[in-house]
């Protein structure tokens, strides 16, 4: 009873965050929005018990997300653009879309629910073949790294790759000025 | 008991600032708003995993949060006090002003 | 001893919660931000304070306790930096504060 009200709480602030980062026109707010939407998520996950998610959420959404999107502010400015053209087609595509995501959903099996395939066959043999076939105690571990090793592996040429390419797009303009150190005092 | 009352005024704080954030005139009053938020955040965390039974997990990710929450906030005041994230102008006096 | 150690905690909890109101209404009701952020402030450290204190005093001695002091130092320490930072780039930026502008 009490998760649902949160759970009711934490979405509705989720709502309003996301409405209030599209109509915002200064992008510094926008990204304030951001970081309030991430940190809303994190506790989202943690009602969902998916603690590794929040980890996770936590430390990309409210520290890293932020700092790029503001080191791109720092590069672009301050104030968004009036769009040139009213988005309908998108919108409708969006639309349609989003429907057709939401009727996929409805075939889905009930959140939580004991009788789902994926805790008939897949939960029951990783968690009583992996002890003998990895033998490394954790279980989400020896999925991680073993039975999806190539795709981690393949996250990892992903992410690096992701990392690369914002380090050379923030640091593109960079210049180095005699006794200027960054501005940090 | 005391911690569904601890976590339902932590739920009213939270959307107190959120209405702040919304509103704020300055974007000082956003960025605040986002501070309260996080500090909140942290600790409904905290509740949370007290109210769910098993708190030292989730303690790992609110101490996580202060930290990364510090340099998330100074890198905001950065930005909103010299323009950039010091990349490629340096601060004079003329931006004070 | 424990019960009274409890009782204790309890009375924290609630404290903090009342603290978390005041802030939060801080923060919705005073004029300008540099008011704002004495109220809410007020959220970050006392607020937070009696909130980990008491939630330490109910749980027990074990690591959690440690963890919970660590992070209420971790805020203590924290919080009111970010607050004194954000006071600084807000005067810096308004340069107006509230008082001033009831003159006119």
């Amino acid at each position: 009873m009490l998760i649902e009200v949160v759970n009711v709480v934490i979405l509705a602030l989720l709502a309003v965050t996301a409405l209030a980062a599209v109509r915002l026109n200064d992008l510094f707010a926008v990204t304030m929005m951001f970081g309030i939407y991430s940190l809303l998520a994190t506790i989202m996950f943690v009602v969902l018990d998916a603690i590794d998610v929040a980890f996770t959420e936590a430390a990309v959404g409210v520290g890293i997300s932020t700092v790029l999107m503001l080191g791109t502010i720092g590069l672009v400015g301050r104030r968004a653009r009036k769009a040139s053209h009213r988005p309908i087609l998108p919108l409708i595509v969006v639309i349609i879309t989003g429907a057709a995501l939401v009727y996929g959903t409805l075939d889905m099996p009930r959140f939580t629910d004991p009788a789902a395939p994926v805790h008939q066959h897949l939960g029951p043999y990783f968690l009583n073949e992996s002890p003998d076939q990895i033998g490394i105690p954790n279980v989400v571990t020896s999925i991680l790294a073993s039975y999806r090793g190539y795709d981690t592996l393949g996250e990892l040429a992903v992410i690096f790759t992701a990392g690369i390419g914002v380090l050379g797009l923030l640091g593109l303009r960079r210049r180095k000025r005699p006794g200027h150190e960054g501005g940090a005092r | 008991m005391i911690l569904t009352i601890v976590l339902a005024t932590l739920l009213v704080g939270m959307t107190a600032a959120l209405i702040r954030a919304i509103k704020g005139p300055t974007v000082y009053d956003r960025i605040l708003a986002s501070n309260a938020l996080g500090t909140k955040t942290i600790l409904v965390i905290v509740v949370l995993g007290f109210l769910m039974g098993d708190p030292s997990l989730y303690i790992d990710i609110a101490l996580m949060y202060v930290l990364i929450g510090f340099i998330g906030t100074v890198a905001v005041l950065k930005v909103s006090e010299f323009g950039d994230l010091g990349q490629s102008r340096s601060r004079t006096e003329e931006d004070h002003s | 001893m424990s019960t009274a150690i409890e009782i204790l905690g309890g009375a924290l909890l609630i404290t903090g919660a009342f603290f978390v109101l005041i802030g939060a209404t801080g923060l919705l009701r005073l004029p300008d931000i540099l008011t704002r952020i004495h109220g809410a402030s007020i959220t970050d450290t006392l607020g937070a304070g009696a909130i980990l204190l008491g939630l330490a005093m109910t749980a027990g001695w074990s690591l959690l306790t440690g963890k919970l002091l660590a992070l209420l130092i971790l805020m203590a320490l924290l919080n009111p930096s970010a607050s004194h930072a954000l006071a600084r780039a807000a005067v810096h930026g308004i340069r107006k504060p509230w008082l001033e502008k009831e003159d006119s």
